[in-house]
């Protein structure tokens, strides 16, 4: 048998442990809660700036397309807050990847939507500073090679 | 009322002006040229839903949305 201080004192520190993990789950449930009201704002922000077809295809696909004001080329821009843009062909399918994001730390939301508006009004300048990387083509088996400020 | 939106860490701040209010429409204006002057890009939308980035201050926008300025990811 454990003499009663003992018992005493390791029921009090079970109990103080229980209680800093309520707490340190309750911080994390509302850090989450935060995060997501963040999270939800960049997407209600983004819906009000897409065009009906674009929201139809973020509604289906949690991506979109945007035409390159200055080269006409395609691009499609999917959720994510980076290496999200690819240039797709006439067939929809991935040829290149270009990474360019807003500074700072932005939800996803709006760093989709200020690609969009890069790329629909100041193509030529969005791929000025973007970084471009191989995406996977089917059928190809060398993937293109990488280049930095190559447009 | 017209409507200056940033994007920020918690998602975009809004700053709901009267575009009649001539004092309301100088803290818009420098409110645009401080956030231009920082790297932001101001785009607005027309009736149609087209988006144009704008340069100056446009006293007329519903609306203009700032973005931070672009970096190589």
């Amino acid at each position: 048998m454990f003499p009663q201080p003992v018992v005493s004192a390791t029921l009090y520190l079970g109990r103080l442990l229980a209680e800093g993990a309520r707490k340190v789950q309750a911080v994390r449930e509302r850090y989450r809660a935060i995060e997501d009201i963040r999270e939800a704002r960049g997407i209600t922000l983004l819906r009000e700036w897409l065009s009906p077809e674009q929201q139809a295809q973020f509604d289906a696909s949690k991506s979109f397309n945007v035409v390159g004001c200055d080269t006409g080329k395609r691009y499609r821009i999917r959720h994510g807050t980076g290496t999200n843009v690819h240039e797709i062909d006439d067939a929809g399918r991935p040829v290149m990847g270009w990474c360019f994001v807003p500074s700072g730390p932005l939800v996803a939301g709006d760093v989709m939507l200020a690609q969009k508006i890069a790329l629909e009004t100041d193509e030529r300048a969005a791929l000025a500073v973007a970084n471009r990387f191989p995406v996977h083509v089917p059928g190809q088996t060398n993937p293109p090679a990488l280049s930095r400020r190559a447009y | 009322m017209a409507t200056q939106i940033v994007m920020d860490h918690t998602g975009d701040t809004r700053h709901y002006f009267n575009a009649d209010d001539t004092k309301a429409l100088s803290q818009a204006e420098e409110r645009f040229k401080l956030l231009t002057t920082l790297g932001f890009t101001g785009a607005v939308r027309d009736a149609a839903g087209e988006t144009a980035v704008t340069r100056s201050f446009d006293p007329t926008a519903e609306e203009t949305l700032f973005f931070p300025r672009l970096v190589g990811g």
